[in-house]
């Protein structure tokens, strides 16, 4: 079953001089197992929209359910979020426990499970992000890294089995290294657990390479939605709107400007190059 | 100018202590702009903090203009002549209005009021903030944070600004829009940049690179010397910049001859007369 949202409107303080509109009548459906990718530059709405799909927020109009639940019925609500895992931008205001290990295993417990049951999802959830738990479990999170600690922000939200995975731009403030470790953690993720992926990102060239649906989001509306190849295909209107095409989409738009001819599917360096080998051979 | 010398640093006491830094050298000329690229704990933001005595180092010394960071009463001509901008925005901004937060550190620093009424109003100009002086900084983005936060190193009138990964956590306008400023105030006004980097987009732009690995300094060039060695970048969990990987890819196979093209512009020039050609 899918997340469904319809005709979703948020109005921050409503009726008062700072009325703002945040997001404006959007509707699309998150399909079970799919890569979902949510573009859109500061003010766009995506931090509000994502909001949504645990309940965090309520809608001012319109309505989300996941798997059938109503996220507006207070009820239906938790059901409903136990399904959603949420990874927010800056891991250090999720990690707040003595040791790694404690700290992964906090969501679990609140589920209900024992203690000893909650230490073993824990050290389970940790494997699969990458983080040895003989090596990191009695460390504290204050230790690790910022690519470890994205690692162990994210264990913790995996250890509850969440069947949908919202992650708000899991990359920034990662080295090259720190984002393809979390890049593969998420791979991993999609692969081992079967899980669906919805990821908010700033960096076009990690949704390029991921996302297999992508929404555009501007000024709180859904400017457009479709396969990576629909979406990057319309790199100057994307630059128009200033977010950040993939650099190979730009290369590609530099190049037509210039009386080249380049398909529009090329906006990847893999692309670029299977294309570009292709002519050399003709 | 500002000179490095044999400088070691270590967050723990004790003998086998693991060294932030470990005999770093280096000297950063005036008017210079410097990107320090390095991964995760390669030691490039202990280095920043280095740079106005926020840190001192275990042994080696610091010298800022002549004077050694070690020595207390310098601190303060120290931080009026370095000023340093960090990667959260929320954590650096103090008042509830954008102006007063500008005219803190000259305040501090026992700056005459009428003087730091002009000099707010000039560091809002050249961060593009002006409209904005008597808003509410929690209102702002995060982008629009990190301006105010430069316009209040800006009014302390430094000659050397240091960012610390401080475009790390903004969108791609936010990212452009700090990197535009650090430019402008390198070019039109002559203050040092030195620019602590995870991107390596961004390390385009420097004058000079220094790579930062394992607390030491593992290469340092032009942004073209250093991207050309992409294999000894990735050896210490580093990258080089996508059009950098695409033109490394075409030339392995011969698509394209080998050039040191870095940006998406230098790639179109250099792949368009190949294509109109075919």
């Amino acid at each position: 079953m899918p997340i469904i949202v319809e005709k979703l409107t948020h109005t921050y303080m409503p009726g008062t001089e700072n009325e703002h509109v945040a997001v404006d009548n959007v509707s699309l459906t998150i399909n079970e197992g799919e890569f979902f990718g949510i573009i859109g530059h500061t003010g766009s709405g995506k931090s509000t929209f994502i909001q949504h799909l645990n309940g965090l927020v309520q809608p001012t109009s319109g309505k989300v359910t996941v798997d059938g639940f109503d996220m507006s019925d207070k009820k239906q609500r938790q059901k409903g979020r136990a399904l959603v895992g949420m990874v927010f931008q800056y891991p250090d205001y999720q990690l707040f426990d003595s040791t790694v290990l404690d700290d992964v295993a906090f969501g679990p417990k609140n589920l209900g499970q024992s203690e000893e049951e909650a230490k073993k999802s824990a050290a389970e959830a940790m494997k699969t992000v990458g983080l040895d738990p003989e090596l990191f479990g009695e460390k504290s999170p204050f230790e690790l890294s910022g690519g470890e600690k994205r690692r162990a922000a994210l264990a913790g939200i995996i250890a509850m089995k969440p069947k949908y995975l919202v992650l708000d731009e899991p990359m920034a403030g990662l080295d090259p290294s720190g984002r393809r470790d979390v890049v593969a953690t998420i791979d991993a993720l999609r692969r081992e657990l079967g899980c669906t992926v919805i990821m908010v990102s700033h960096s076009m060239e990690d949704v390029a390479r991921s996302a297999e649906r992508i929404a555009v989001l501007n000024e709180g509306k859904l400017y457009a939605l479709g396969t990576p190849d629909e979406i990057f295909s319309k790199t100057q209107e994307l630059i128009d709107m200033g977010l950040d095409a993939p650099q190979t989409a730009r290369l590609a738009e530099a190049l037509r400007q210039k009386g080249c001819d380049v398909p529009e599917s090329i906006y990847t360096n893999e692309r670029f190059i299977e294309w570009f080998r292709g002519l050399k051979h003709v | 100018m500002i000179s490095i010398s044999e400088v070691e640093y270590s967050y723990e006491d004790g003998e086998d202590a693991k060294k932030a830094l470990s005999g770093v050298s280096l000297e950063i000329r005036d008017g210079e702009f410097v990107a320090i690229v390095g991964h995760n704990g390669s030691g490039k933001s202990t280095l920043a903090k280095m740079l106005n005595a926020l840190i001192l180092p275990d042994s080696g010394t610091v010298t800022v203009f002549g004077m050694d960071t070690a020595d207390e009463k310098l601190t303060l001509d120290i931080r009026k002549k370095v000023g340093i901008v960090f990667q959260n925005p929320d954590n650096q901004i103090v008042t509830t209005v954008v102006e007063e937060d500008v005219g803190f550190g000259p305040e501090n620093l026992g700056v005459p009021t009428q003087e730091i009424r002009k000099r707010v109003d000039r560091a809002l100009e050249a961060v593009g903030m002006t409209d904005y002086a008597r808003s509410a900084p929690h209102m702002l983005s995060g982008g629009q944070k990190q301006r105010i936060a430069i316009a209040g190193v800006l009014a302390i009138r430094p000659d050397v600004l240091v960012l610390d990964e401080a475009t790390a956590m903004l969108d791609p306008i936010g990212r452009k829009a700090v990197l535009d400023i650090a430019k402008r105030m390198n070019k039109e006004l002559g203050i040092t940049v030195v620019m602590i980097t995870q991107y390596m987009e961004e390390a385009v732009i420097a004058d000079r690179v220094v790579v930062m690995n394992e607390g030491k300094v593992a290469m340092q060039g032009t942004p073209r010397e250093i991207f050309r060695r992409g294999d000894e970048l990735r050896k210490i969990r580093l990258d080089v910049p996508v059009m950098v990987e695409l033109r490394e890819k075409l030339a392995a196979e011969s698509l394209i001859p080998d050039t040191d093209a870095l940006t998406v512009e230098e790639m179109a020039e250099e792949i368009c007369p190949l294509l109109l050609k075919n």
